[in-house]
């Protein structure tokens, strides 16, 4: 049960400080039309892919925390929305318990889309003003695809983060 | 945890901690606010170290990529900054007036505040906040409120304090709202009223044309002696013209608005038919100040750039550009002024 509790928390935090801070310094500094590719997303959907609908959004939920903890956002805001993220993506396993790289990056694409669309919506549900305008129409996409392409790459990343081992098939002996 | 507990209960745990955290955050709470700082020193030396493992790797690639515009970059700028120069001297002695009529007036200013300067060391890492992050926090003196300003304008208001970091919200961000008041004389700008002007007195444009008065003084004659001669010279001056002319200066006061990254602010007056009546494009926006003003009297902010008659409505939307290029902001400098913490909260 510690391990359990405490395992991959104590691997989250560091990762996710590390995750912050390469999206601050190097993905806030250069964005792509305008638009900020979003490395701790993309980290939390390839973690919901590689775990799990409820890994997803546990991991969206700590790695957003710390999101908000830095910036301007109420604090759980950006955790609401990635822990949807993490969750859309994490229903992969529903098709299949151990998905190929390419159909883990279409549950990516869909969770990070969904999890960047939040974002907005729960700024006006919170009160703040919120950017519900045809930004997003652009700010979505380039979002999600940069999030599918990283997938394959970050997903050993957030298996091992949440403490998930990838299933070894193995022959059936007679 | 999360495995002893059902799909459904993890989830919803999660959803109902964001709604509680939100709240908490949202109604003001030290230990939140005590854990941000925390977390801020404990994020500021990984941030370093990614700082200097990226930014070699970034200057080799500027350097390869943008080699060719460098040089013609910097003939640009030197040209400019030749073209400023000759503005910087001007501006300076304007100053020295302005202050000088406040001093006389006994009017509060942007001039009678300190500023601590501050260094640009983050930008927000979201699609959706317009912020940034400088380094000057409550140990220099910074508090929630404070306008930032840069060499050129207004650049945004302090919205979180740390010890030694401080977040800024920009003029651009939708969050933004500040009061302005837009400075012009009758003849400055370059669209034509569509009807008759009016001041917020009513008094028509066409009867606030510039009055120049002109003093001729008489001739002067003068004698000074000098002591190692005896002798005594008279020198006579010819009868002095002096003219002064007292323009009128009409002055609007409205809310300024940000809109988002890019995007120019937008005004909406306090009186609507002033932006369709006396407020023209070229008119310089700058803070109106007030007790209740979250900056200042006289910070520069932008200059109106468009101004678009609303079919079927007295107002107008009046678009203004900052004059801070928010995009490659460095230096900036917090004004020491705290505002009212009403108007904060607003």
């Amino acid at each position: 049960m510690r391990t359990v509790v405490f395992g991959p928390l104590i691997r989250l935090v560091p990762v996710g400080l590390i995750a912050l801070s390469i999206q601050r310094v190097v993905f806030a500094a250069h964005p792509v039309h305008d638009v900020k590719l979003q490395f701790v997303l993309a980290l939390v959907v390839a973690a919901g892919a590689g775990g799990g609908a409820d890994r997803g959004a546990v991991a969206g939920f700590v790695l957003g925390l710390l999101y908000d903890a830095s910036g301007n956002t109420p604090l759980g805001l950006m955790a609401l929305a990635y822990g949807v993220a993490g969750m859309t993506a994490g229903y992969v396993h529903t098709f299949t318990p151990d998905p190929q790289w390419w159909l883990a990056s279409i549950f990516a694409f869909f969770g990070a889309a969904v999890g960047e669309a939040a974002i907005p919506v729960a700024e006006v549900i919170t009160g703040e003003s919120g950017w519900v305008t045809r930004d997003i129409a652009l700010t979505v996409p380039i979002v999600a695809a940069f999030c599918a392409l990283m997938c394959p790459l970050l997903m050993p990343v957030g298996r091992w983060m949440m403490g998930v081992r990838r299933k070894k098939w193995k022959a059936m002996l007679e | 945890m999360f495995l002893s507990l059902s799909r459904r209960r993890v989830l919803l745990l999660v959803v109902l901690t964001c709604m509680l955290l939100i709240t908490l955050d949202k109604r003001g709470n030290p230990v939140i606010d005590r854990a941000r700082g925390v977390f801020a020193r404990v994020l500021q030396p990984v941030d370093t170290a990614t700082k200097a493992i990226s930014l070699p790797i970034e200057r080799v690639w500027y350097g390869i990529s943008n080699y060719d515009n460098v040089q013609s970059e910097r003939d640009a700028l030197r040209d400019q900054l030749e073209h400023m120069k000759g503005n910087d001297v001007e501006a300076r002695s304007a100053i020295l007036e302005y202050r000088e009529l406040l001093k006389v007036n006994q009017l509060a200013s942007k001039f009678q505040y300190d500023t601590v300067a501050a260094q640009v060391v983050g930008e927000s890492p979201s699609n959706f906040q317009n912020t940034v992050e400088i380094n000057v926090g409550s140990r220099q003196g910074v508090a929630v409120g404070m306008p930032v300003t840069d060499g050129a304008g207004l650049v945004g208001r302090i919205t979180k304090v740390f010890p030694t970091r401080s977040i800024v919200l920009l003029i651009t961000d939708p969050e933004f709202s500040i009061s302005a008041q837009v400075l012009s004389t009758p003849d400055e700008g370059t669209a034509a009223p569509p009807t008759e002007s009016t001041t917020l007195s009513g008094i028509p444009i066409s009867d606030l044309t510039s009055t120049t008065t002109t003093t001729t003084l008489p001739p002067t004659t003068t004698t000074v002696a000098t002591a190692d001669t005896g002798q005594s010279t008279t020198s006579s001056t010819p009868a002095n013209t002096t003219t002064t002319t007292l323009l009128a200066v009409v002055r609007e006061t409205g809310t300024l608005q940000g809109q988002g990254a890019d995007k120019p602010l937008w005004l909406r007056f306090v009186d609507t038919t002033s932006s369709v009546t006396s407020v023209k494009v070229g008119a310089i926006v700058d803070t109106a100040g007030g007790n209740n003003g979250l900056a200042p009297q006289g910070i520069p902010i932008g200059v109106i750039t468009n101004i678009e008659r609303q079919t079927g409505s007295s107002s107008a939307l009046v678009e203004v550009t900052p004059n801070a290029s928010l995009r490659r902001l460095n230096f900036v400098a917090v004004v020491l002024y705290v505002p009212n913490q009403d108007a904060v909260g607003k």
